[in-house]
Formats: C-alpha cells, structure tokens, sequence
C-alpha cells in the first residue's frame, strides 16, 4: 500500500509549536494540496513527512512505514523538494543530479543515465553543462524538483514547487504533476498561491496555526456563503435589477461589474435565471474566487486557533528565503 | 551504494570535486610551498646543514609543516557541515540513503586527505634535507606518519564542531582556539602547572676540607680526606613531574618524541626532536628531595674527577615512558569524540534542534 497518513501529529521548538494536531490522509494516484498561511506549520510538517524531524506526538505512514522508526524504508519512497534552494555551487547540473541519484544506490552508469533523463524532463538541457550556482531562482527550483525524482518515488513532497517558476514552467509543473499522479504516485503539494494549486490538486489538505482542518469544518465552508461575480454588458441595468430583486445592500458594484454574496449554489442559479429573465444582458456569471482559496478564507475567517507568535529561536522553517546564490565555498 | 565505504566515499569524492573547483584551495596551497620553501633555504643557510647532516634541518622543516597545517586545516574543516547546512545542501543529502555516519565521516576524510596535500607538498623539502645526510629513513618515516595522523587529528576536531556549532565563523573560529590551546596552552599549563605546584628540595653538601690536606694534595692519614661538616641547603622545586601530562598533549612534543632518539657517542641527541623528547622525558621524572652531594666521598688522591652519577640525556631518555603515546592517545579521543557528537547533533529524524538552527 502508498499514500500518506498522519495522525494528530504535534511538534514544538521550545515554545513555538509550528504543528499542534495534523491529521489527514492522501491515497495513492491523488495530488494533495497542503494549504495555509505563511508560519501555517506547511514547512514543518513537510520536514516530519520527509524523516527530517520527529514528530514529538502522533503518528506518521508513509507508504506503510513510519519516518521515525524506519527512516530508510521511507527515504526510499520519497522524493522531497525543499523550500530552501541548495545546490552544490561547483558542480554541474548533470553532477548534481547524477551525484544525487548515487546516493540513493544507483550505479555510475544507471545514475549518469538518469541524469540526462530528468534534465530533459525538467527542460535545464541547454544548461546541464553549466556549474549550478549560475542557475536562476527558477531554474534552481526545476532542478530541485529533478533530484526530488532521481529514484523515481512513490510519495512525492514537494515543498512549494511553483514559486519562481514561469509561466511555461508553471504549465509543465502542472502537466508532470497530473501524470505522476496517474501514474498511481502520491503527492503532497504545499503552497499559499492557491489558483496554482486549484489546478493540479483534487484534495486538499488546510492548514492553520498548526492544526488541521477537520473534514467537516472544510465541508461545512465548502457549502458556506460565498462571493459570486457578475458581469454584464450593461452596469446600470445589472445594478438596479440587483436592488430590485433585495441585493442592493449586500452587492458591491465596482468597474468590473457586481460582487454578490449568495449562500449556495442554488441560490447562484436562481438569481442568474432571474437576472436572464428580467433582461439583464449577462456576460460573466461565475464564484469571485476558487474553490481552495474559498474554504482557506473562510476556515480563517472562522478563527482558527491563533498562528503561535514567531521566535528567533529555532527556526528550521522559514520564509526567509534561500541561501544567497553563489555562496564561498573552499 | 554498496555498504558504508561505499557512500562515505561519494561523500569525500563530492566534497573533494567542490573544493579542487574552487579558487581559494590552490592559493592557500601556493602559499604554504612558497613559506616552506623559504624556510628552507633560510635554514639551510643559517645552520650551515650541508656540513652537519641537516637533522637539524629536517626537524625544523617538520615543525614547520605542523606549524602550517594546523593553521589551515581548521579552516578547511571547520564549516564542513553547518557550511553545508548553510547552503541548504545538508538535507537533501540527509533524505538520501546516505546515512548521517556516513555523512560526518565522509566530511572528516575529505578534509584530512585535503589537509594531507599540503603535507605531500612538503614532502619534496623533507626529502631534500634526507639527502643532506644523517636523518633515518625511520626518523622520516614516522615523523611524516604522526604529523598525517596529527592532521587527521585537528580535521577530525574542526568536522565535528562543525557539526556541533551552528554558525560556520564560530566553529572554524573554536577549531583554531582548540588548536591554540593544544600548541601553545599546553606549554603554559605546564609552566604555571609546574610553578604552582613546588616541592621543597633539602640538599645536603659535604665538601672536602682543603685546609687539612698535605701540600701535594695527600690526605694527612690514611687514603681519605678529611671533610667538612656536611652543609644543608633548601629550596623550591617545581614539580614538574605532576603536570609532564600538559606536556605530552602538546602536537609539537608528540611529533618530536615519536621520531626514533638518535644519540652521538656523548649521548646527546642529534637533532631539535631528540632533545625536545630528552627534555619532555626528563620532566618526568620527581625531584630528588634529598639530595647528598658527597664531594669527599668522590674525591680520589690522583685528582681525577670522578663524576657523580648523573645521567646522559641518552639514559634519561631510555628510562622514561615515551610520552608521543599518551599525547597522540589524548588527541584521537579528543578527534573521535567531536566526531560522535556531531554525528549525534546531526542524525535526523531530528529530535532536538539547537537553538537557532534549522534542519533545512
């Protein structure tokens, strides 16, 4: 069996407790997305998954096997992409990853052979000759992403993958994202840039203040109030058809047309066939924001338990950014 | 990775692969030949070797290679793994099968072989004063192998406070003082040590009476002089042979006392080694408390000095524990020690973390 599955799983550092209770599931062949705000416990929580840390209380399986107790059986098993870009500065792209690739076992040759795969998969050929340390923030995040795969995983961590990335790149993410899952792996994808995520997840794990969101909090602001935007060809008579019909005080008329709180779906379909049938010449009928970003806000808004305060002392999450490029090194 | 050697050495190959493309290893190495090459030649000059064999030389040389590889090797071992950590390049290693063992001992052996480079450099130098003449092939043999296990030594101590020590500046920065205080605080251990703790010497003197003595120096009856009453004399001593242990821990001592004594027909030692052990092995050994200096007893109607039986440095030597054991001893516990606590701060899954450190 694969997948993930953690269990009320809590870890502090000294005061700070960066994960209280996390609970949650992913079966194999499904991208989760792992959600929440920054200092949300994404990172730590991804470090306990990848055999880093140890969890101070919970459990943890990945893919049958626990990260504490059998650290190698699960390294076997996962791919990680840090938050934190570090390459080896001096060498080459193709000695990065095919060094990365030997240390997971691999022969000389399989390794190198390896290699030249990922860097094709990852688009970096015109660069695999070139040092790592003249890679762009980008760049650095595809050949993360490569070594993440150098042993072909079943658990896939990836650890906001997206950021830095370009359009086109964003693009293949998502393509090698959807086709790694079809290819019956499980991926754990945590980000704050939720559109992004919208498009490549089909779960999604919430994450606030170190607590997971449970089930039915995420269904009950799934089903929750939410904004709809309408458009139409003629502000004016979209503007009084809308007070006409007792939306005037809730309504936000501004230069794109009307923001319309509406508390379901049915209620969505209604007012669309009401503002059709009064003439009002719809062009746009549609939610304000997405399905994750939604349920975030609102399971925010809801009042998690409060993010703890941050500390200077230990800190092995952070968005404080990566090493500074092209470090000194001897 | 087939077994342990197998991923240690992907590590020492990786760390030696970045190191030769770096700038900063070639010029430091530039430097030591060059400074090792004047003092050569300033040497050779000064002591005038080509006629009294160049032990002398070689010595000098030596030291001199310890001089500078414990000057460099904390800086090339000292950010060994909170560099890593920096660089964000420690965790993704620590996810692959690699074990955290070795991890650390991969680290340290890439940092002892580079150390061992500038000791290879040098090498042509310590040949060139063999061919001079008089130093033993196995003088030179192990004086090169204790300076290795030395450098291996000090690289063992820099990797493993690398691993300890978050900030990379910090740990080359205690690497140097541990350095410092095993060249230079072991010396001042000892004199303090010595000085602090005295012992009172009672030193009785028995002299012959001249006065009494026929004038062709014969005595007035019978074959022994007359002597004058004995004469007692105190006074402090340092007890040296208490705190010799300093002594013993210091790189210089060990590298000097491990060498072969070679001794003239005086039984005086030929080169800066020998007589840096003979006084090393001399502290060992407690002051004589009540010392009787019989001048009468000695005395012989011929004239002839007859020596009391004090020892050739040859003879202090042989009787003595060779020291360069116990130092080299202290230093690999001291080396393996660091080594096993930086493994233990560096395993994962990581319970504890330090205070502001992080694991990726």
């Amino acid at each position: 069996m694969g997948g993930i599955t953690v269990e009320g799983v809590a870890r502090a550092f000294g005061d700070v407790h960066a994960v209280r209770d996390a609970s949650f599931s992913v079966e194999p062949g499904h991208v989760a997305g792992l959600i929440g705000p920054n200092g949300a416990g994404k990172t730590t929580l991804l470090l306990m998954l990848a055999t880093l840390l140890a969890p101070d209380a919970g459990t943890i399986r990945i893919a049958g096997h626990d990260p504490v107790a059998e650290p190698r059986a699960v390294r076997e098993r996962i791919g990680w992409m840090p938050d934190a870009l570090g390459s080896w500065p001096s060498l080459t792209v193709r000695d990065a990853l095919a060094t990365s690739a030997r240390m997971y076992g691999l022969t000389r040759d399989a390794a190198s052979a390896r290699a030249a795969e990922l860097i094709d998969l990852v688009d970096l050929a015109p660069l695999a000759d070139r040092p790592t340390r003249v890679l762009s923030r980008g760049q650095k995040q595809r050949l993360s992403l490569a070594r993440a795969l150098v042993h072909d995983p079943d658990v896939l961590l990836l650890d906001e993958p997206a950021s830095g990335l370009d359009p086109a790149a964003r693009a293949s993410l998502r393509e090698l994202v959807r086709r790694l899952a079809g290819e019956g792996k499980t991926l754990l994808v945590s980000s704050h840039v939720l559109a992004e995520l919208e498009e490549m997840a089909d779960t999604a794990v919430y994450l606030a203040g170190g607590v997971t969101a449970a089930a039915d909090a995420v269904a009950r602001a799934g089903r929750s109030a939410r904004q709809w935007r309408v458009r139409s060809l003629d502000p004016l008579r979209l503007d009084e058809a809308l007070t006409a019909a007792g939306f005037g005080a809730v309504a936000r008329i501004d230069n794109l047309g009307a923001v319309v709180p509406l508390s379901s779906e049915a209620d969505a379909a209604q007012l669309l066939a009401h503002l059709v049938g009064v003439g009002v010449p719809v062009s746009s009928f549609a939610p304000a924001v997405g399905d994750l970003e939604h349920v975030f806000l609102d399971l925010n808004r809801a009042g998690p338990p409060p993010a703890a305060p941050g500390s200077d002392a230990a800190t092995p999450f952070g968005d404080s950014g990566p090493a500074a490029p092209g470090e000194a090194r001897a | 990775m087939s077994g342990f050697l197998g991923g240690m050495w992907l590590i020492v190959t990786l760390d030696l692969k970045q190191r030769v493309r770096g700038v900063a290893w070639y010029v430091l190495l530039g430097v030591f030949v060059l400074l090792v090459t004047i003092v050569t030649a300033l040497l050779v000059l000064a002591t005038n070797a080509w006629d009294d064999g160049g032990g002398g030389v070689f010595s000098t040389i030596v030291f001199f290679v310890l001089l500078l590889g414990t000057l460099v090797s904390p800086a090339l071992s000292g950010n060994a793994i909170n560099g890593e950590r920096d660089a964000g390049t420690l965790a993704t290693t620590q996810v692959t099968l690699i074990s955290t063992a070795q991890l650390v001992v991969g680290k340290w052996v890439a940092a002892w072989l580079t150390a061992l480079t500038f000791l290879a450099a040098s090498l042509p130098f310590l040949v060139f004063a063999v061919a001079l003449g008089q130093v033993s092939a196995a003088t030179i043999a192990i004086s090169v192998l204790v300076l290795a296990l030395e450098l291996g030594i000090i690289a063992a101590i820099g990797v493993g406070l690398s691993g300890l020590l978050t900030r990379p500046l910090f740990s080359v920065t205690v690497t140097y003082l541990v350095v410092a205080a095993l060249s230079v605080g072991t010396l001042i251990g000892f004199g303090l040590g010595g000085a602090a703790i005295q012992t009172t010497v009672r030193q009785t003197y028995i002299g012959v009476d001249w006065r009494e003595l026929e004038e062709e120096g014969n005595p007035p009856v019978g074959e022994r002089p007359p002597c004058l009453p004995p004469e007692v004399r105190e006074y402090p001593t340092p007890r040296l042979d208490l705190v010799w242990g300093f002594l013993a821990a210091n790189p210089y001592v060990v590298v000097a006392d491990a060498a072969p004594g070679s001794f003239d027909e005086f039984g005086s030692p030929r080169d800066l080694f020998g007589w840096i052990a003979v006084g090393v092995r001399s502290a060992q050994h407690a002051p004589d408390t009540d010392a009787v200096i019989d001048e009468c007893a000695d005395w012989r109607p011929s004239g002839e000095w007859v020596s009391p039986d004090t020892q050739t440095p040859r003879e202090i030597y042989e009787r003595s524990v060779p020291s360069w054991f116990v130092g080299l001893a202290v230093h690999a516990l001291l080396g393996a020690g660091a080594l096993a606590w930086a493994w233990s701060r560096t395993r994962v899954p990581a319970k504890r973390l330090p205070a502001g450190s992080r694991v990726a």
